[in-house]
């Protein structure tokens, strides 16, 4: 019996055991469920491992701005709907095959490819036609001008493989990232390992782990544990267990995800946009994160979905003003306040105290907010868009796309029904604006617009908490598709 | 006896038809279909209808709970929506995996709450005795999830002797998981042992006090005799019913057990259906759970039949 215990004992201690040396595990939510795929614009694309296969034509920069990665430099002709690119040379696929500008044309146009039927062909919705000027030239043809196509090109989906390797790609991950595929299992552990032809030099690890752990609470544990050297994201509450613990290192990092409020600008009385102000000016934001999230679990915003690592992001101050409040609202001919009845229900831990917290502020300004609780089944079809007021969530996505997909006149997810052609047509202005500076007041502009008319009350953006265990090296404390994979190791 | 038998199954398939329907039917009730539960923000336009043609949801309900039904009573659980698998396949192993736990949990957790019953018992009221069952008790007041919090901070953090969470796949060999069911096996055993120790300790009290074993005393057959071959398959019978139960709850219900330790088995399994709002998922594997509740009940009524022949005169 005591030989067994022993022996049992030796067997776990080697499998759970240390890390092998220059051995970097993480893991991984397993959100498709074993369907994950390899191919970086599959609905089910397997988020790690294609960030360390894969390089993109443009990546940003700790400051969220294109730089480059496969391409090397690029320029906009006068009117921004021809861009010319010019490829990074002496570039190898993980196969041995050379990069070159027909790989770029078949990527580009297979993401295009209604066949495949892909999410990301929305984002590059605006682009034509890709012509080959020679191996390591080529120049993207655009059907509207569009003065931030390096920005498109940054999303961590549009990722480069070889020339008519659309069919195999799924098992191959023949790209030109840092890593190598080795063994794919997303339900257990997928081996990467170190590609030694990287063209930004030899990878620090020798090989990654990426392995399948479906509750998060589990990972917290097998951080704690060693089983893994990193988790992307712990709760605000669970950051405790590492605080002043020199086993492991604490990563703040502001994101552009958000929860907030929305009421619809299309049904009285929130038709009126002096209301509509109002409901705004009797936030108190600082109070609201603090007592909803957390302290620092956030960056306060006003109101507009740009996030603070965004360089189109403006400043605006929002401070709460029950007075000026009260003023609008008297202006508007509600002298003795109104009522708003909010529908949330509890999908979002966040949604019903961040309602609460409100019920309690906006009360100052005569403004009383009752709470309709639904079911969580059925919100998004039965409730969000539908009711006049509700919860909603969202994740990060830069300024163009955003106020596209969440704000224009025409947009299928314009939340809070807001219809302004001058916004629409400011929208359309600021993609063609070939001059930065000039570009980011008139981004600036269109928060503006939404701070002072828009529908959805968006009080701040989260932070996420990262958890490293002390030896890892090489990872900054940047939001997740910045990371520069090839430098992080675990010692 | 064969008419008794008979009833008992036929209770049985009525209770699985009632899961049934109340299965569908709850289904049935919630806002919206399946479709928009699963589908949440995407549920418009092609993608929705796409949905609901492939899962019938055109057609009444009483059409597609016969459809359903019938798949069922061939063997044919349907499909996973967000797997986009056969549900068969995706229960089979996790079956597997969590029988593989609970088997190593009963083999632990029942002989030694059997054991350790009969020796409070044989030391009732004595410092044995008070520490067995104070021990005992204590263990099971300690809902689950925290013992296994302790057993993973000391064994896994401190020690490091165990992994925390398991990190192999579902399908992965027997030989793989065993490792990884230590802990939860240990958690699992402490959690069930004072229900059926307990039962054995009363029960062995009572039947040590009985005329039959003082007859035995009397004629002089040797102590551990009386014990083990007389006394206890006596005192077995009431705790029958409670190993039973505490075998289809090992089966079914370790859902935060399994979480806990990230352990790729049927609760874990519809932990994740639940979240993805995987309906048809979660109907299946609500139907598999009210058939081993069913069915573990069912043989511990039979073995009751088998061993004391009082029950089987027909009334």
């Amino acid at each position: 019996m005591k030989h067994l215990i022993t022996s049992v004992v030796m067997a776990s201690t080697l499998i759970s055991g240390a890390a092998t040396a220059g051995t970097f595990r993480l893991a991984h939510d397993v959100g498709y469920a074993g369907a994950e795929s390899l191919d970086p614009i599959s609905p089910n694309r397997f988020f790690y491992a294609n960030q360390m296969l894969y390089s993109r034509l443009v990546r940003q920069d700790e400051n969220g701005q294109p730089s480059p990665d496969l391409a090397t430099e690029w320029s906009a002709s006068a009117d921004a709907k021809t861009w010319t690119f010019e490829l990074r040379k002496g570039v190898k696929f993980h196969d041995g095959s050379d990069l070159d500008s027909a790989d770029i044309k078949y990527t580009l146009e297979r993401i295009k490819d209604p066949e495949i039927d892909s999410p990301v062909a929305a984002v590059l919705g605006v682009i034509d036609s890709v012509n080959i000027i020679n191996d390591h030239k080529f120049e993207i043809k655009l059907s509207a001008p569009h003065a931030d196509l390096p920005l498109l090109l940054m999303d961590y989906r549009v990722r480069m493989i070889a020339e008519g390797s659309g069919d195999t790609i799924t098992k191959t991950g023949n790209g030109t990232g840092p890593f190598i595929l080795e063994e794919l299992d997303p339900e257990g552990t997928t081996v990467l390992k170190a590609n030694p032809n990287y063209w930004e030099g030899t990878p620090a690890a020798d090989a990654l782990e990426i392995i399948g752990i479906p509750d998060s609470q589990a990972r917290v544990q097998a951080v704690m544990a060693g089983q893994i050297d990193f988790e992307d994201s712990i709760l605000a509450q669970q950051s405790k267990l590492f605080s002043n613990n020199p086993q492991f290192q604490l990563q703040s990092i502001a994101t552009g995800e958000w929860r907030g409020l929305v009421f619809r600008t299309d049904m009285a009385p929130l038709d009126n946009a002096k209301v509509r102000k109002a409901l705004r000016l009797a936030v108190d934001r600082d109070e609201m994160l603090k007592l909803v999230s957390g302290e620092g679990a956030g960056t306060v915003t006003c109101d507009h979905p740009v996030w603070s690592g965004d360089q189109y992001r403006t400043n605006i101050d929002c401070s709460q003003n029950i007075a000026e409040a009260k003023k609008l609202l008297k202006e508007a001919g509600f002298e003795n306040g109104i009522e708003v009845t909010i529908s949330a229900a509890d999908n979002e831990p966040e949604w019903i105290r961040m309602i609460e917290v409100y019920q309690q502020q906006a009360a100052k300004a005569g403004i009383t907010v009752k709470l309709n609780m639904v079911p969580s089944d059925g919100y998004w079809s039965d409730v969000w868009m539908k009711h006049p007021a509700v919860a909603t969530r969202w994740s990060q996505r830069p300024a163009d796309q955003i106020l596209n997909e969440g704000f224009r006149s025409t947009a299928t997810w314009n939340e809070t029904f807001f219809k302004n052609t001058d916004f629409d047509n400011a929208l359309d202005a600021a993609r063609s604006e070939l001059n930065f500076d000039k570009r980011k007041g008139l981004y600036a502009d269109l928060q503006n617009t939404l701070w002072e008319e828009g529908g959805a009350l968006i009080p701040y953006h989260l932070n996420q908490t990262r958890v490293l265990r002390s030896n890892v090296t090489g990872l900054a404390p940047v939001e997740n598709f910045s990371i520069r994979w090839h430098l992080v190791n675990a010692e | 006896m064969l008419k008794l038998i008979l009833q008992r199954l036929g209770l049985a398939v009525f209770t699985l038809f009632t899961v049934c329907v109340l299965v569908f039917g709850v289904t049935e009730a919630l806002p919206g279909d399946v479709c928009t539960a699963f589908l949440g923000r995407d549920a418009q336009g092609t993608r929705l209808e796409n949905c609901r043609q492939q899962r019938n949801l055109d057609q009444p309900a009483l059409q597609r709970f016969a459809d359903w039904g019938t798949g069922v009573l061939q063997g044919d659980l349907g499909t996973s929506l967000k797997r986009d698998k056969s549900i068969n396949d995706l229960v089979a192993t996790r079956m597997r995996n969590t029988a593989v736990l609970g088997f190593g949990a009963a083999m632990i957790g029942i002989p030694l709450a059997i054991i350790l019953g009969v020796m409070a018992a044989l030391r009732r009221d004595k410092p044995a005795d008070m520490m067995i069952s104070g021990t005992s008790i204590f263990a099971m007041t300690i809902p689950e999830f925290v013992t296994a919090t302790v057993l993973i901070f000391i064994f896994s953090i401190q020690l490091q002797w165990f992994p925390a969470v398991t990190t192999v796949r579902h399908n992965a060999p027997i030989a793989d998981l065993i490792p990884n069911i230590i802990l939860p096996m240990i958690t699992l055993a402490l959690v069930m042992m004072a229900h059926i120790l307990r039962m054995i300790r009363s029960a062995m009290i009572d039947v040590m006090a009985s005329d039959f074993v003082q007859m035995a005393r009397l004629k002089g057959v040797p102590y551990w005799h009386i014990v083990f071959l007389h006394a206890l398959p006596s005192a077995m019978l009431p705790a029958i019913n409670i190993i039973a139960l505490t075998i289809a709850w090992l089966l079914g219900g370790v859902v935060i057990i399994e979480q806990v330790f990230n352990y790729p088995g049927i609760g874990t399994l519809m932990i994740r259906a639940i979240y993805d709002r995987d309906l048809p998922l979660v109907q299946a594997i609500a139907l598999i759970l009210a058939a081993v509740y069913v069915l573990c009940n069912l043989l511990a009524d039979l073995s009751s039949l088998a061993l004391n022949p009082r029950l089987r005169t027909a009334r």
